[in-house]
């Protein structure tokens, strides 16, 4: 090739990185600034795994973060989205960190070692992880436990199925996953001791494809309610109202979306615990925990019931709900019994919330591998 | 259930399901073989699904047509691929770099105008036979009712293809532009304007493919939703040795077995998803180990591509 030539395409091939990099969002950063932009502001950080706007997870998590700089003088919130969960953390981490970020939400699950290490290097920051397993001097961690809402959603899934066999569509065979299908199963089951669940792991958390063919694949094995975690129940959802089969939301309401199959579903609420979190760090009463929700602390929701669901069943479920926040249902109490028969937790205990945070099996009743 | 029944389950739907995870990467295969064809490679395909997925997504929401957002959508993918095209001819720089640009540049401007259509939703979708009693014939009941036109069109379009590529006048000229550019201008071609038609093409199908996925097969649009299909399709193009007609068994034989192992676990098969999830990437090395051994490592594969890996810039 002549030096020229080289010359232009070496050109042009800069002209196309550059509008490459401005136009690409993906990772983006997005700084809401307050106007005129005050520099005396706290500034948070928040990191999403996915999209900001994936209509799940990552956007439940956003909505959280537009509801703490709403409820904030002065207050600006920075965040990354698309930030996968390796060494790629840690340099946003730090990044947030040199920009005057003294408080950030880590929001995926694999982001915890990531946080901790940077944690360490950095003692006047404070970061709060979603759903970890460990804390730290610096590191807390906060999450709601949607157990309570799924077992709810069980029921109402339960009432409805004619085959008595239900769908889920899970991403991976984590133990928050694993759990979420216990609780929905159980909640099935105090309907009708005979439904099962049948679960297929579609190895990502977004993958629209593969979560369409999941569902398909269930509709066809007679399934008639599906539900799923995850990142989005967008897809799912759309398969079974175009299939004409019944849905289970979770992460975030999309039940006018779906209005024939929606029965019902399981959102977060995370703005007022992550609003909470702030107050704290900022008052100085702050302690490196595990923060929890609930049902009971509306952080997390029992999504409205769609048409198919009947006048009885509604009463029936509302009962339950105010029977778990008074506490006098508790839905992690034995007798849980194992895939394979064997006994998880005796008849009358109630669980501790670390075995329930480390559960790593499936009950009687579920179809599928847990391992 | 038992091992019979199981047997059914799976069986039944599993050709509808094959095609239907088949479609999208029907598309964008025989589009980038189209290119390769005429001896170029274009690695730019993830990005002009991306676009033409919510390209389409994004008309057919707009207009309420679902046809013009296949269409838009393909037309999406032809504008991003003559950016390859434009670096690649007119500028001669690789083939490689200019690909991977091409790719970025598309799943960033499809993030970008793609977050205002977020969790919109499908009115008016691609129809399917509404016939809800043949659908209890086992496998041509389910292959009959759940067939979207798109699908249809997609199993028209390998043969179709294959057809005009080795049947043709044209079809031989861009054969012949794809062997050689030298030769096939001595004998008065333009081959220039042949590449271009190919890159154009291949952009054109692979936006219908990304169409597919968002307009007809999932009805939603997410950021970065063919999570690699582009990238494989590439490498199918290599698997059905550069031959429209082979595409089409190639990509059944990949959707199908993504589509099986989806199958599997919604019958209960007590089978590790982690090892059913390499079932697709493992059947397609299988196919290309055993061609390997038939017809050599680059049996089919057009002259002219050997230039883009032989000399660099």
């Amino acid at each position: 090739m002549h030096p020229k030539r080289f010359r232009i395409s070496a050109l042009l091939a800069a002209i196309v990185t550059f509008v490459v990099v401005a136009c690409s969002p993906t990772p983006s950063i997005q700084t809401e600034e307050l106007s005129p932009t005050n520099s005396s502001a706290q500034k948070i950080g928040y990191i999403y795994v996915g999209p900001q706007t994936d209509m799940g997870y990552n956007y439940s998590m956003d909505l959280g973060r537009q509801y703490v700089e709403a409820n904030f003088e002065g207050v600006e919130t920075t965040y990354f989205d698309n930030i996968p969960e390796t060494a790629d953390v840690a340099r946003v981490m730090e990044r947030l960190i040199q920009e005057d970020h003294k408080i950030i939400f880590a929001t995926s699950y694999g982001y915890l070692d990531y946080a901790i290490e940077v944690g360490n290097q950095y003692p006047d920051v404070r970061i709060l992880h979603a759903g970890g397993l460990k804390t730290s001097d610096t590191v807390g961690t906060y999450w709601a436990d949607s157990d309570d809402a799924m077992y709810l959603a069980g029921m109402v899934a339960g009432s409805v199925t004619q085959t008595n066999r239900l769908g889920f569509i899970g991403a991976f065979q984590i133990p928050q996953i694993l759990r979420t299908i216990n609780a929905f199963t159980l909640g099935a089951q105090s309907i009708n001791p005979n439904i099962t669940t049948t679960v297929v792991w579609t190895g990502a958390w977004l993958d629209p494809a593969k979560e369409a063919e999941a569902a398909n694949s269930l509709i066809d094995s007679d399934i008639d309610v599906i539900a799923g975690q995850v990142d989005s129940p967008l897809t799912y959802s759309e398969t079974a109202e175009k299939r004409g089969v019944y849905v289970i939301g979770k992460d975030v309401d999309i039940s006018d979306r779906v209005p024939q199959a929606w029965l019902t579903g399981a959102s977060w609420n995370w703005g007022p615990m992550m609003t909470q979190l702030v107050e704290e760090i900022n008052a100085g009463t702050w302690e490196p925990t595990h923060v929890r929700g609930s049902l009971k602390g509306g952080d997390v929701v029992l999504d409205p019931f769609g048409a198919a669901v009947s006048e009885a069943t509604k009463e029936q479920v509302l009962a339950e709900k105010e029977a778990i926040i008074s506490g006098e249902k508790v839905v992690w109490e034995g007798p849980l019994v194992k895939q394979d028969d064997t006994v998880a937790v005796p008849g009358g205990k109630a669980m501790e919330i670390d075995e329930i945070e480390t559960m790593d099996y499936l009950i009687k009743g579920v179809i599928g591998p847990a391992s | 259930m038992s091992f019979g029944d199981t047997v059914i389950a799976v069986l039944n739907g599993l050709p509808v399901s094959a095609l239907r995870s088949a479609t999208p990467l029907l598309f964008v295969t025989l589009g980038e073989t189209l290119t390769q064809r005429v001896g170029i490679i274009n690695l730019g395909v993830e990005g002009q699904m991306l676009v033409g997925a919510i390209t389409g997504f994004a008309v057919t929401i707009t207009f309420g047509n679902p046809w013009m957002g296949l269409l838009l959508g393909g037309v999406a993918g032809l504008v991003l691929s003559s950016i390859h095209a434009f670096l690649c001819l007119a500028c001669g720089s690789s083939q490689i770099a200019s690909g991977i640009g091409v790719w970025i540049l598309g799943s960033g401007l499809s993030a970008f105008f793609g977050r205002a259509f977020v969790g919109e939703k499908i009115e008016q979708g691609f129809r399917t036979l509404d016939l809800p009693r043949l659908a209890l014939v086992p496998v041509l009941g389910p292959l009959i009712t759940e067939m979207t036109p798109v699908i249809g069109i997609a199993i028209i379009l390998s043969p179709l293809l294959g057809l005009w590529l080795y049947r043709s006048p044209t079809g031989l000229t861009w054969r012949a532009v794809g062997e050689s550019t030298t030769v096939s201008r001595a004998m008065g071609i333009n081959s220039l304007w042949i590449q271009c038609q190919g890159i154009m093409a291949g952009g054109f199908l692979s936006g219908i493919g990304g169409a597919a996925l968002s307009v007809d097969y999932t009805l939603t649009w997410a950021e970065g939703m063919t999570v690699g299909r582009g990238l494989v399709a590439v490498g199918l193009v290599i698997v059905a040795r550069w031959n429209p007609y082979l595409v089409m068994p190639v990509a059944l034989l990949f959707g199908g077995s993504e589509a099986l192992a989806l199958r599997l676990q919604a019958a209960g098969a007590p089978i590790s998803p982690y090892l059913m999830g390499t079932l697709p990437y493992l059947v397609a090395l299988v196919v290309l180990v055993i061609n390997y051994g038939q017809v050599r490592q680059t049996g089919g594969m057009p002259e002219g591509l050997r230039s883009v890996f032989s000399h660099t810039v």
